[in-house]
């Protein structure tokens, strides 16, 4: 029986960038890394070990799963390991994705209200 | 490359190897290949900082990975042990009571044996064994090479104390020692206010002093900042407090608690224990003595150098003294300890607890052994199985380690409980006891570290060894056999069975001890008091420390049985200075008596004879008939002994049968002439052996002496104690106690009771003692029987094939029944013989080792019932753990057997 995705609301920092960067494209430890550093224009970067711990969690979880898929030979590495989002992982996401926006929308109706 | 990123690389690369090996095999290569991608940008973008982050983050997520890992170790062996209840219920169970059990039994002789509190360096205590005169410590004070200190005192000593000098305020009784003023010296205690005693200012006839214990300042003085100085009112007489002691001091054997202290130099008004001047009496062998030995100087040297002083003593006195099996006329014991011990009680407390606490632990142990092992026998196939899908070996021998630790924790931790709460229950327990007996029973610290240790390192050991021998065996022999491969290092008939057939020697051994134990015990429970004991009640009086004179104290004891059998209801009224029954009396009024064998000469002479001092119709009274002779009457009381004058009449005394026949063999006894102290009495009466006391199965030799008016005047009397016998359907001793306080207002009296109530508080006490030495043997019985059951379990899914073969080739149920008890019967035989034998060495071991313990034994080592009974008992009960599985043999089905593997 899979778990409710609600359940894991509010997502940790760390996994919310691990899943966006997993939209549409599959991706490799690094690329993550890559991606979320240019994404944030610096401010987050995923170290190593925490990056690792994290994807352990999220495969643990059942948010994202090894991809059997593999680039062309020549620009493969045996040693890496491609993830890609479940369906699972990507609801979550999205829910996670809305409450935030819904966050957003009370912070501006608030504003809204202070500035008359 | 630059130096800084390849040695940042290689701290890297090691730290990442030493990932779990799980974590390895899934995410190994690619933190090794993310690294290799990183570090060279992370040195670029962040320089020294960035590298130095990257490694501490790595450094940080190891440990939490290990402990990830570990959690769901746990969680793991949870949820195993939880599949097998019984089996759990059973390990953490028997290791709770073992550990509980031990913990407190060590405990408990350790706090026994164990120091006095507030006393200095008590190992450089000792004291001679009995009492001596006052005139001989003296002499022993002064030999200073072989004593640094020495203190003589009396106690426990009773007071009636009062707090205010009003004569009419009710006195409460307080017991306390009688000092020299070496006393508080030679222990090495320092007051915790004001002073203590010492020879300059404790002089005879200076006004009374006294030092009174840290508890006694807080209960009955609410810790007055003030109480230095105030005064007390003692057995009458006022004395100013000079001292108060440090905390949780009471005095030196506070097993005996003493709240008061008072010098020896005080009078004899205040104390009439120190009536008739004994501190310059040479034959009032009352004090006990204690002395600190110098540094250097051992117990025997000491020992020596005080026999060699008695002696000369001795010769100087013309005194006769009897010198022991050594030689010697004085034994020094240690006396560092909470009580008074002899070197037999040491003995009993030290050897036979100890024995007995190893053979449980031994037991716990061999069991604990043999469920695991049969437990890791049978999980070797799902080791195998996840050593095929690729677990490694450290984790699973990890997480059989796991399992062992949690296992061997929760038992641990229950048995601490267990033996916080039996502890306390033993502290509450009520024990027999004429004065005062208090006995603080904590769980040790060392022995519950020392338990817990051996018990976690059997569970840790047993549980770690089938999964180390299981890990190295051959995985695809172990799939295709199940639970039939061979161990490494396993032989068929190995290892398990050694532990069963030490169990069961370890557990027969027990039973018959703990059996030995508890019909000794019962022998002395339901022994018979020899008298009546409805209707009989039981009243102290203390009337010289009322500050009745001796004359006065003589006249009223005389006169109070004829008062009170005026009383409606009342058949009989009686005295004696000792109570029947009085429980943990061994010690209490230990004479001598010898035989005349007429012309002067003396005959058979008796060391250990209890002398209890009776008044008119004792006997009637109790409802006792006597042997032969008459009993005391009233005359009797009149006469003196005192002194023994020419032409006098001769002072009766009557003795039990014991007393008659060591003295006296098979010769009559009445008319015949003994000798106690410096008096000759002639035995008029004989009566019958009537037990008295705990630990007494034998019976001891007794004379009977008239408790007269000079037996008041000279000897130190505790107390008198009234037996009223009533009618039935009365209420007596309301009665009596409202005529006593009509007649005799000023007297204190005290432990009123009902003689019932004396031996329903005895038999109370022994019942305690035995529930848990039953409690022991039943153990013992069912860890045997859950061993040995266990191990014919592990044996039937061993050898499931062979009987599918055996039953597809037409053997029939009983057969296979057979075969498989006869593994358990071979088993049970040689641990019974062993056991058998071990227990009777055992007892004959202990018995010679301590005469407590060949008292409190059963006096039959052959009785039939236990040399026949336990063994077969044993054995019964582990046949039928043998037959259960033996049974669930038979429904093994032959098709699915052979076809399973």
């Amino acid at each position: 029986m899979s778990r409710d995705p609600r359940d894991f609301l509010p997502i940790h920092n760390n996994w919310f960038h691990i899943l966006l960067s997993l939209v549409g494209a599959e991706q490799h430890g690094y690329g993550i890394m890559q991606e979320v550093l240019e994404r944030t224009n610096g401010t987050v970067r995923l170290w190593p070990a925490t990056l690792y711990g994290s994807l352990k969690r999220l495969i643990g979880d059942g948010l994202i799963e090894e991809s059997d898929e593999r680039p062309v030979a020549e620009l493969d590495d045996a040693r890496r390991r491609y993830y890609k989002l479940t369906k699972l992982g990507r609801t979550v996401l999205e829910l996670e994705c809305e409450r935030l926006q819904e966050m957003v929308r009370m912070m501006q109706k608030k504003r809204k209200q202070e500035a008359y | 490359m630059n130096p800084r990123v390849s040695i940042c690389l290689a701290l890297y690369r090691r730290l990442a190897s030493a990932y779990p090996h799980e974590f390895r095999m899934l995410y190994g290569g690619d933190l090794d290949r993310l690294g290799e991608d990183a570090i060279p940008e992370v040195s670029r973008r962040y320089g020294l900082l960035g590298l130095l982050r990257l490694l501490a983050d790595i450094s940080i997520r190891l440990p939490a990975t290990y402990f990830t890992e570990i959690r769901q170790d746990t969680v793991y062996a949870l949820r195993k042990l939880a599949q097998s209840p019984g089996f759990t219920a059973v390990a953490v169970l028997s290791l709770a009571i073992g550990i509980g059990m031990c913990c407190v039994a060590l405990s408990e002789s350790q706090s026994i044996a164990g120091p006095p509190p507030g006393v200095r360096d008590p190992a450089a205590l000792v004291t001679i064994r009995g009492q001596v005169s006052y005139p001989y410590f003296e002499r022993y004070r002064d030999q200073h090479q072989a004593v640094a200190n020495a203190t003589a005192f009396l106690g426990l000593v009773p007071f009636a104390v009062a707090f205010t000098g009003d004569k009419h305020t009710r006195a409460e009784r307080i017991y306390g020692h009688l000092v020299s003023p070496e006393y508080f010296t030679t222990l090495g205690v320092t007051p915790a206010a004001g002073r203590f005693f010492a020879p300059e200012t404790e002089k005879p006839g200076m006004p009374p002093v006294v030092v009174i214990s840290d508890r006694f300042w807080r209960k009955h003085l609410g810790a007055d900042p003030l109480a230095v100085g105030r005064t007390l009112r003692l057995n009458g007489s006022m004395a100013t407090i000079v001292g108060i002691g440090p905390k949780d001091f009471l005095g030196i054997w506070p097993a005996n608690p003493a709240d008061l202290f008072v010098p020896l130099t005080c009078a004899g008004s205040l104390a009439p224990e120190l009536g008739g001047d004994p501190l310059h009496a040479q034959d009032r062998e009352i004090f006990r003595v204690v002395f600190r030995l110098p540094q250097g100087v051992p117990i025997p040297a000491a020992e020596a150098a005080l026999d060699a002083a008695t002696r000369s003593l001795d010769r100087e006195n013309g005194i006769q003294n009897d010198r022991d099996r050594k030689g010697r006329v004085v034994r020094l014991i240690p006396a560092g300890t909470v009580m008074y011990m002899t070197p037999d009680l040491t003995a009993y407390i030290r050897t036979f607890n100890i024995v007995l606490w190893t053979l449980v632990l031994s037991l716990l142990c061999a069991n604990l052994a043999s469920l695991l092992l049969a437990r890791g026998s049978q999980r070797r196939r799902e080791i195998a199985v996840r050593l095929s899908v690729g677990a490694s070996r450290p984790r699973l021998v990890r997480q059989f380690l796991t399992e062992s630790v949690l296992l061997s924790f929760s038992g641990g931790v229950a048995g601490i409980a267990l033996a916080y709460g039996l502890a306390r229950a033993i502290n509450s327990m009520p024990v027999p006891s004429a004065t005062p007996f208090e006995f603080n029973c904590q769980p040790d610290f060392h022995v519950l570290a020392i338990t817990l240790a051996v018990a976690l390192a059997a569970g840790i050991g047993f549980g770690l060894a089938p999964a180390l021998s299981s890990v190295r065996a051959d995985i695809g022999l172990t799939l295709k056999q199940g639970a039939q491969a061979p161990l490494v290092g396993y032989r068929r008939f190995g290892l398990r069975n050694l532990f069963v057939v030490g169990q069961m020697t370890a557990s027969l051994m027990l039973l018959l001890l703990t059996w030995y134990m508890v019909t000794g015990f019962l022998n002395s429970a339901h022994l018979d008091p020899g008298f009546e004991t409805a209707n009989l009640n039981l009243i102290s009086l203390d009337p010289v420390r009322d500050g009745y004179s001796a004359e006065a104290t003589a006249a009223l004891l005389s006169g109070l049985p004829e008062e009170l059998s005026r009383v409606t209801g009342v058949r009989g009224v009686t005295l004696t200075d000792s109570v029947p029954f009085a429980g943990l009396a061994a010690e209490q009024a230990n004479t001598r008596v010898s035989a005349s064998a007429g012309a002067g000469k003396t005959g058979q002479v008796l060391h250990a004879v209890f002398r209890e001092r009776i008044g008119a119709g004792y006997f009637v009274t109790l409802g006792v008939p006597l042997l032969g002779g008459r009993e005391f009457d009233r005359r009797d009381q009149q006469l003196d002994d005192s002194s023994e004058t020419k032409g006098a009449p001769a002072i009766p005394a009557i003795l039990n049968q014991t007393a008659a026949h060591e003295l006296f063999g098979a010769e009559e006894p009445i008319g015949r002439r003994v000798r106690e102290g410096e008096m000759n009495y002639t035995v008029v009466g004989l009566t019958h052996d009537v037990q008295s006391g705990l630990l007494m199965t034998k019976t001891v030799a007794t004379v009977f002496l008239p408790l007269t008016a000079s037996a008041f005047r000279s000897n130190p009397a505790q107390r008198a104690t009234i037996l009223v016998r009533g009618s039935a359907g009365r209420d007596t001793l309301t009665a009596v106690r409202r005529q006593l306080a009509s007649l005799h207002p000023d007297l204190t009296i005290f432990n009123v009771h009902t003689m019932q109530e004396d031996l329903d508080r005895m038999n109370s006490f022994v019942k305690w003692d035995s529930a848990i030495y039953v409690i022991l043997g039943l153990f013992a019985l069912l860890l045997a029987s859950i061993g040995l059951g266990g191990v014919t379990a592990y044996a039937v899914v061993r050898r499931r094939k062979e009987i599918g073969i055996r039953m597809a080739l037409g053997a029939g149920s009983r057969q296979v029944q057979g075969l498989v008890m006869r593994e358990g019967t071979v088993l049970v035989v040689v641990g019974s013989v062993l056991g058998l034998g071990g227990g009777l060495t055992l007892w004959r071991v202990l018995s010679s080792a301590s005469d407590v313990l060949a008292r409190t034994f059963s006096k039959r080592a052959d009785d039939p019932l236990l040399f026949y009974g336990a063994p077969l008992l044993l054995a019964g009960l582990a046949m039928l753990a043998c037959y259960l599985p033996a049974r669930r043999a038979t429904d093994i089905d032959p098709v699915s057997a052979l076809r399973e593997e």
